[in-house]
């Protein structure tokens, strides 16, 4: 009978959870805090959020309980997703269970955390520009994140409702072929995932990848060095491996930011102290005083800086420059994308350019910087394109290092599939479990 | 003076706009929600199809071209009654553009014809806080933009009647509450123009822009200039005055609305069939058939159907007697008549043979009533013939009547009551009074 | 981002900021922003939609269904007599 809260005393990847595990139940999961469950405090990260019971569940989350799953709990995550580190939560910040003197990675931090250090987990994580592949390349661990539109976000509490996916973290690559076509499908009470074609794991082999010459600049020793003998692996799999100029990918971070903290913005202008969360604010205030002084109180410094950007991206006189031309420059990067996927299976990259840093490094990173660490993970989420992290490699210290696949939209088969095949031939290491 | 009308008019729709919550009126307050139009965190929105095709119907109604495609924006400011702080709106594509509205022969253009929800209704608290009551968040609402056609404050009104009862036939809304018609009015007597926002009901409309007339007028006459200003209407004191800033400053910040994506309603609007409605008929009728349009009025206004067996007869025979027919002893039975296409050919036929000279007006007149009550036509000729013996055998036995009738059209009077005893009413008295006048005149 | 404009942005996202703030999210957001030029360079494209993936037609019947009660809504809201309590409007 594992105790969580000793587990978690030591590392910190969940913010609520239940006493114990049940070994009866078929499998237990657990989900990042922005997922609505009834059955916890649903924070998102957030102090906005303290005291939220949710009247709901989301639709992933009843959809894993719905055949037998039992949740554990809510994991630690960067506030409403705005982070890479999950240092930015309000709340517990989940450490690395390689190193816990390093960050797990963001903003599915806890989930990933949870999947490298409970046997036999499966993690809920969500994915905006990268949230669930930083953190499984982190924490040595697989993560999937399927295309826009296919796990209904029904239940999620938004970062920004056209880049946000709710996707799966494991050890077990078997895990996540078992349990995606479970979350995907259908749901009227989200038309976002109204569109999608059946989800079919024809186990579709992986038989070429393309490698973009921008995904081995910037790179780490380490991270260059394992990326480098997993493609001889790969090929050694009878897997072709070619590189490709894709040209519009730089343009898909500045797109990405845009989008997303446009949207973020708006999705976060709710958050006043009336209805949920903390209200304990002076009803004699006059309304703008009142939503005013709750929002400076209670967001925290990146939530801020992003509603600051997000706001004036779509005012009049900026709107056109940067809100509408990141919409089309989405178009322009998805396009790209669909051209190499016309002759290759899936576009091969590392997923971070380095291992997890330090805490006390990361105190020392601009915005900007921060952001920038993920310019391989955001240009398949910007383009809404199905993604696959591996672990693929350690460093010098023991560190993971991971790689990402990217498949066409609605071909996560080949993903899963490569997941398996991959597993096979490579050890994957998990960390040393310290209580 | 020139002056424009924002209208927001609430669909009649059994469930909100992006969430299932019943429209109809609620005990209590904060009884007919739920996480969607509470604005919860993870809740999701989902269009009512109905909401749509009312919207469209009204576009094509007001003869708006309709786009291929459109989708909902998101409009960003903070208040209290707005749960998300950003409503669910059109910005750039509008359902419908450039239509136009003819109140009598003045064409009114109709800038846009746009899709919105409700906010909820907020309560002041003395001046210490508020109550708010969501029931009416996520209400449909079809916003309705004119340009500055109108030229009186009386004219907005006349305008705001009109196309409600036209909304009113096209949509089926209900007859409730012209209260729940809420209008932006601007109005301009010489160059700068004032809004006042948010004014309920036609009457406050017509008062409010009253008001604003004479306000501007003053100032104007005063030497001074109108600043353009957004103002409110005060009920109670029935006078505009200057608006309290809603939101510290308005950049609403328009995006897409990603949770709804596009809507391909171009399809949609073709099969929507909009039904004349009564002020475009009447409009109609009088115009093609040459009528006079208290006539169409009258026609129409007992029933459509009516004036829609107007038009055939008219194009059966000829206008003048369509509208004898039709004004006289078809009008006066159609309550009564149950209708059937059967019953209707005959009732064409009659009047035909009346228009050819083959049968007379009486005979005419019998066939029709027999028709329309449902009654047998021979016995209905036989009560006729029965009923004219009986007031010729009277006349035969008071012949002053006649001669008093040359004097005084009342004189007729003393027949009426005089049948009317002696048969218990078993004529109906408007046969009586036909048949007695008919008698007296060829006595004459 | 100088100054003024993110003290104009902070008003209407209702943040009221303080001096330290103030200076450092100018100073990060002018960074922010001068790394987005690049944008500018970037081809547009005449089709765009606001998700990656086409949504379209995406409708709901107009039944009227009550799946939760709205006093477990409410439960949690600052309430008098069923109505919600907020701040002053004047």
């Amino acid at each position: 009978m594992t105790s969580l809260a000793s587990v978690n005393g030591r590392y910190r990847m969940f913010r609520s959870f239940i006493e114990s595990i049940d070994e009866d139940a078929p499998f237990h999961f657990s989900a990042k805090d922005n997922l609505t469950s009834s059955a916890f405090e649903t924070c998102a990260g957030s102090r906005v959020l303290e005291g939220y019971r949710p009247a709901f569940d989301a639709a992933p989350i009843s959809r894993l309980s719905d055949i037998g799953g039992q949740l554990l709990g809510k994991t630690n995550m960067d506030e409403f997703g705005f982070g890479t580190f999950s240092a930015n939560s309000a709340y517990g910040i989940p450490l690395n269970p390689f190193d816990t003197e390093r960050a797990c990675g963001g903003s599915s931090g806890g989930a990933a955390c949870a999947a490298a250090v409970l046997d036999g987990h499966v993690a809920l994580g969500v994915s905006t520009g990268g949230s669930i592949s930083c953190p499984a390349s982190f924490c040595g661990v697989f993560g999937i994140t399927p295309t826009y539109g296919r796990v209904s976000r029904y239940g999620l509490i938004d970062y920004a409702n056209s880049l946000d996916k709710p996707g799966i973290l494991s050890a077990r690559a078997a895990d996540l072929s078992r349990y995606l076509p479970v979350i995907s499908g259908r749901d009227p009470r989200d038309p976002t995932s109204c569109m999608q074609p059946d989800l079919v794991l024809t186990g579709r082999k992986l038989r070429s990848v393309a490698v973009p010459e921008t995904a081995l600049e910037g790179l780490s020793r380490d991270v260059e060095s394992a990326f480098r003998t997993a493609i001889g692996t790969l090929e050694g799999m009878g897997v072709e491996v070619e590189t490709v100029d894709m040209p519009t990918l730089r343009y898909a971070m500045p797109a990405y930011y845009i989008l997303a903290t446009s949207e973020a913005s708006t999705n976060l202008a709710r958050y006043g102290g009336m209805r949920y969360g903390p209200q304990d604010g002076d009803l004699a205030l006059r309304f703008d005083d009142y939503f005013t002084d709750f929002r400076s109180r209670y967001f925290g410094d990146e939530a801020k800086r992003r509603i600051l950007l997000g706001t004036f991206t779509r005012m009049v006189g900026f709107r056109d420059r940067y809100y509408t031309k990141a919409l089309q420059v989405r178009e322009v990067v998805i396009n790209d994308y669909r051209r190499v996927l016309d002759d290759h299976d899936a576009v091969l990259a590392p997923t971070m350019p380095f291992v997890a840093p330090r805490f006390d490094d990361i105190s020392r990173m601009s915005a900007l910087d921060s952001y920038k660490a993920d310019y391989l993970t955001v240009p398949a989420n910007l383009a809404g394109m199905p993604h696959l992290s591996v672990p693929c490699g350690y460093d010098g210290g023991g560190m993971p290092i991971g790689m990402q696949l990217v498949a066409d939209h609605w071909c996560e088969d080949v993903l899963l599939s490569a997941a398996l095949d991959w597993e096979k031939g490579f050890d994957v290491r998990r960390p040393e479990v310290m209580e | 003076m020139r002056i424009g009308l924002e209208i927001h008019v609430q669909l009649p729709t059994r469930s909100k706009m992006f969430c299932s919550c019943p429209t109809t009126s609620a005990e209590s307050p904060n009884t007919h929600v739920c996480p969607t139009c509470l604005g919860m965190p993870g809740s999701r929105p989902v269009l009512n199809r109905r909401a749509l095709e009312l919207g469209l119907t009204i576009a094509k109604m007001l003869g708006c071209s309709i786009p291929d495609t459109t989708w909902f924006s998101r409009k960003t400011y903070f208040y209290p009654d707005l749960c998300k702080h950003f409503q669910i709106t059109q910005y750039d594509t509008p359902i419908g553009e450039k239509g136009v509205y003819y109140l009598g022969k003045k064409p009114i253009r109709i800038t846009r014809v746009h899709l919105e929800e409700d906010p909820g209704k907020t309560k002041r608290v003395g001046d210490q806080s508020s109550l708010v009551d969501y029931n009416r968040s996520g209400i449909p609402l079809v916003e309705i933009v004119t340009e500055p056609d109108m030229s009186t404050p009386a004219e907005a009104r006349e305008f705001l009647s009109s196309l409600i009862a036209d909304i009113r036939h096209a949509i089926g809304l209900q007859e409730c509450d012209e209260r729940s018609i809420r209008c932006d009015c601007n109005i301009s007597v010489k160059e700068e123009r004032c809004e006042v926002k948010n004014v309920t009901g036609l009457k406050n409309c017509e008062r409010a822009l009253m008001y604003e007339a004479v306000r501007q007028t003053k100032v104007l006459k005063a030497g001074g200039r109108v600043e353009r200003e957004t103002r409110r209407f005060d009920e109670e004191r029935k006078v505009t005055l200057p608006a309290r800033k809603k939101e510290l400053e308005a950049d609403y910040g328009y995006i897409g609305e990603p949770d709804l994506g596009v809507y391909h309603i171009g399809k949609m609007a073709e099969g929507i069939k909009v039904r004349e409605s009564p002020q475009n008929m009447i409009r109609r009728l009088a115009q093609e058939y040459g009528i006079e349009t208290a006539t169409a009025r009258q026609l129409v206004s007992t029933s459509v159907p009516l004036a829609e067996f107007f038009e055939t007869l008219a194009e059966e025979t000829d206008v003048p007697t369509a509208v004898t027919w039709t004004a006289g002893v078809i009008s006066a039975n159609w309550k009564s008549y149950d209708r059937s296409e059967e019953s209707d050919r005959r009732m064409v036929s009659a009047v035909k043979r009346l228009f050819a000279g083959e049968i007379t007006d009486t005979e005419c007149s019998i066939i029709l009533k027999a028709v329309m009550t449902g009654t047998d036509p021979e016995e209905a000729g036989r009560s006729s013939e029965d009923l004219d013996a009986m007031i010729g055998s009277f006349l035969d036995a008071n012949p002053s009547i006649v001669e008093d009738y040359r004097k005084n059209e009342k004189a007729a009077n003393r027949i009426i009551g005089h049948v009317m005893k002696e048969t218990g009413g078993a004529h109906p008295s408007s046969d009586i009074v036909a048949a007695a006048k008919r008698i007296l005149e060829s006595r004459l | 981002m100088d100054r003024e404009t993110v003290e104009r942005v902070a008003r209407i996202a209702h943040l009221k900021l303080t001096e330290e703030e103030l200076e450092g999210y100018s100073r990060d957001l002018s960074e922010i922003l001068e790394y987005f030029k690049v944008l500018d360079e970037a081809p547009g494209s005449e089709e765009f939609g606001f998700n990656p993936v086409e949504i379209s037609d995406v409708l709901r019947e107009d039944e009227p269904r009550m799946e939760t009660d709205p006093a477990d809504l409410l439960r949690d809201m600052r309430t008098y007599e069923d109505y919600v309590r907020g701040p002053r409007l004047t």
